[in-house]
């Protein structure tokens, strides 16, 4: 393809990421810098902001409770996903509905997915999961204060990512389970390999790179999690529940004082550290993009 | 529900050295029970994988039909006799189908400039092996990780200061934005398995680069357009962020509805489960009959990256 050709097909997608993405974030660089209120020109503070966010204990606890999060999720949805993805790979005509009930939760609108979820918890509305589990288990569970109490709120926030983020790790395992090798398997079970050694042995490794890009979506997406915060945790400032995310909305465009500088320095400083974790992929990238050159 | 399980490892017919081995230890029986039990834990971890996962929304269904007064009781009532007034209500007091237009809107109009612009671009990349290629795939990359606020909060003054805060095209325009990256990912990885032969011969006969893109790889990419596109539509769909921070009123979307109605009380909190239900149906079927173009659009990222 000449060059020529390259830049006029490519123009108008450039445009459109370019000229929406690129302008907006340069001003976010920019008001990070700056004292400023929406619709006015800020005045330069220099680095002041930086230095608030990075001093502020509410940013710490932020950081700390969606790195938490992002870790338990990510942990569990690869083991379970993992887990799931060998179940329905042996499935033959119950596949299409299984895997179209697993998918509901993936394509649903996070939020309507966490509104829905605090109805389950609410002892206001019913708290049907209070109500199960205590017959289930004669009482045990009690009635926890699953919005107000830090732990329960914890636990109802990861269930609930974990419930819309499972569906995605468990089809791009099944799909990396597609390209398996079964000579290697059945050369494996021939051997005398046990079922267990087969999957750490063989599977496993064989998969490895797409356990690698889940762990790599996984990363970006939980460490962005705010819609589900939403609904799930509306005493999240009180009881230490903020995500990143969430403090930014709640510091540059919720609360009474607005305060753009600092909500725009933590959305510099967060790219910052997506930077850093993208790091290996792209250097993946550009190393196989030579290799084919 | 039921789950169908073909036979688990166990009780597959083996290969005939095992199946020799099986005999000479006289241990056939001990297996074939161990292979029936797995084969039921199995279905009985798929089946409560199942439940769990539509779970929320049968509550919110099952909740959506009750007489309000029993609708979010504790204990809760299993018997009652069920009424659509929520339903109605919903449709006659409130502007959900002003919500639902404006939704479904912006996402078809999203949907379809996110593939006119994406396509081109994407099939550059994957013919294209100069440096400007790789940069702008990384950059794509980048763009696809950032923190939405970095770039929706200015949007937000922007729209504001050019008069398009809260209408249609500032909403669809700022989601095409941020949906491009994935899409150009996404088509690109379809384009790279068309070999280039096809290109090279429609040249030789005569046909412009042009006129390749729009008689041989658009018509081949038909599985792939339609993927790409229904993952745009449902992150059109799903998005409340950044539509939660562009509208107010006129252009508010369906999510953004659902989400202000937590904290209300009971006949508007009745309301919201009426209208999950109604914005949930329809994206259940997608799940359903799109299944086929989901999977293949996750596997195509997964097995390229």
């Amino acid at each position: 393809m000449r060059r020529r050709e390259f830049w006029v097909l490519v123009l108008p997608s450039v445009i459109v990421m370019f000229g929406f993405m690129l302008v907006p974030l340069y001003r976010t660089v920019r008001w990070s810098f700056q004292k400023v209120e929406y619709g006015q020109p800020g005045t330069s503070v220099g680095l002041s902001n930086y230095t608030g966010a990075l001093t502020d204990p509410r940013l710490g606890q932020a950081t700390l409770f969606t790195l938490g999060l992002t870790v338990v999720v990510t942990a569990f949805c690869l083991f379970f996903g993992y887990i799931l993805a060998t179940l329905v790979n042996q499935l033959r005509r119950a596949r299409p509905v299984v895997l179209g009930l697993i998918l509901v939760p993936y394509v649903l609108p996070h939020v309507v997915g966490g509104v829905a979820f605090s109805w389950l918890f609410d002892t206001n509305f019913g708290g049907i999961f209070n109500y199960v589990v205590n017959g289930l288990t004669g009482g045990a569970l009690g009635d926890p204060l699953w919005f107000t109490d830090v732990w329960p709120n914890r636990a109802v926030v990861a269930l609930n990512v974990i419930w819309y983020m499972l569906p995605f790790a468990m089809l791009m395992i099944l799909a990396g389970l597609q390209g398996v090798s079964t000579e290697t398997l059945e050369a494996a079970e021939i051997d005398g390999a046990s079922p267990l050694q087969r999957h750490l042995f063989v599977i496993i490794p064989s998969i490895r790179g797409v356990l690698g890009f889940v762990l790599l979506i996984f990363t970006m997406d939980v460490l962005r999690v705010f819609d589900s915060l939403i609904p799930l945790s509306p005493q999240a400032v009180a009881i230490g529940n903020e995500s990143i995310m969430l403090y930014i909305y709640n510091v540059a465009f919720r609360e009474g004082a607005v305060n753009l500088g600092l909500g725009s320095a933590i959305s510099v400083l967060t790219i910052l550290l997506i930077l850093v974790l993208l790091y290996p992929s792209i250097r993946n990238l550009v190393r196989e993009a030579k290799a084919a050159a | 529900m039921t789950v169908d399980l073909t036979p688990a490892e166990g009780v597959r017919p083996r290969s005939s050295l095992a199946l020799s081995e099986e005999v000479a230890t006289g241990k056939p029986r001990y297996r074939r029970s161990r292979g029936r039990t797995i084969a039921v834990v199995s279905a009985l971890i798929l089946a409560a994988t199942c439940i769990l996962m539509v779970a929320p929304f049968l509550w919110a269904a099952f909740s959506s039909v009750k007489p309000t007064d029993v609708a979010f009781s504790n204990p809760p009532v299993f018997t009652f006799s069920p009424t659509f007034q929520p339903y109605v209500d919903l449709w006659q007091t409130t502007s959900f189908y002003l919500y639902l237009i404006n939704t479904v809107v912006v996402a078809v109009i999203s949907t379809l400039v996110a593939l006119a612009v994406g396509l081109p671009c994407a099939y550059a990349l994957s013919r294209y092996g100069g440096a400007a290629s790789l940069v702008l795939l990384v950059l794509a990359l980048i763009f696809r990780a950032l923190p939405r606020f970095a770039v929706v909060l200015p949007m937000y003054e922007i729209s504001k200061s050019i008069g398009i805060y809260d209408t249609r095209v500032a909403l669809a325009a700022a989601l095409i934005a941020i949906n491009q990256p994935f899409t150009i990912w996404l088509l690109r990885n379809f384009f790279a398995e068309i070999p280039r032969e096809l290109d090279e011969a429609a040249m030789v006969d005569g046909c412009t680069r042009f006129g390749v893109l729009r008689r041989i790889m658009i018509p081949l990419m038909g599985p792939g357009i339609l993927t790409a596109g229904i993952f745009v539509f449902l992150f059109a769909f799903q998005e409340y962020l950044t539509a939660a921070v562009l509208t107010d009123i006129n252009a508010k979307t369906v999510p953004v509805f659902i989400a202000t109605q937590i904290g209300q009380n009971l006949p508007l909190l009745q309301q919201a489960s009426a209208a999950t239900v109604l914005l949930t149906l329809p994206v259940i079927g997608i799940a359903f009959v799109a299944q086929k173009y989901l999977v293949a659009g996750l596997a195509s990222g997964a097995v390229k990256g």
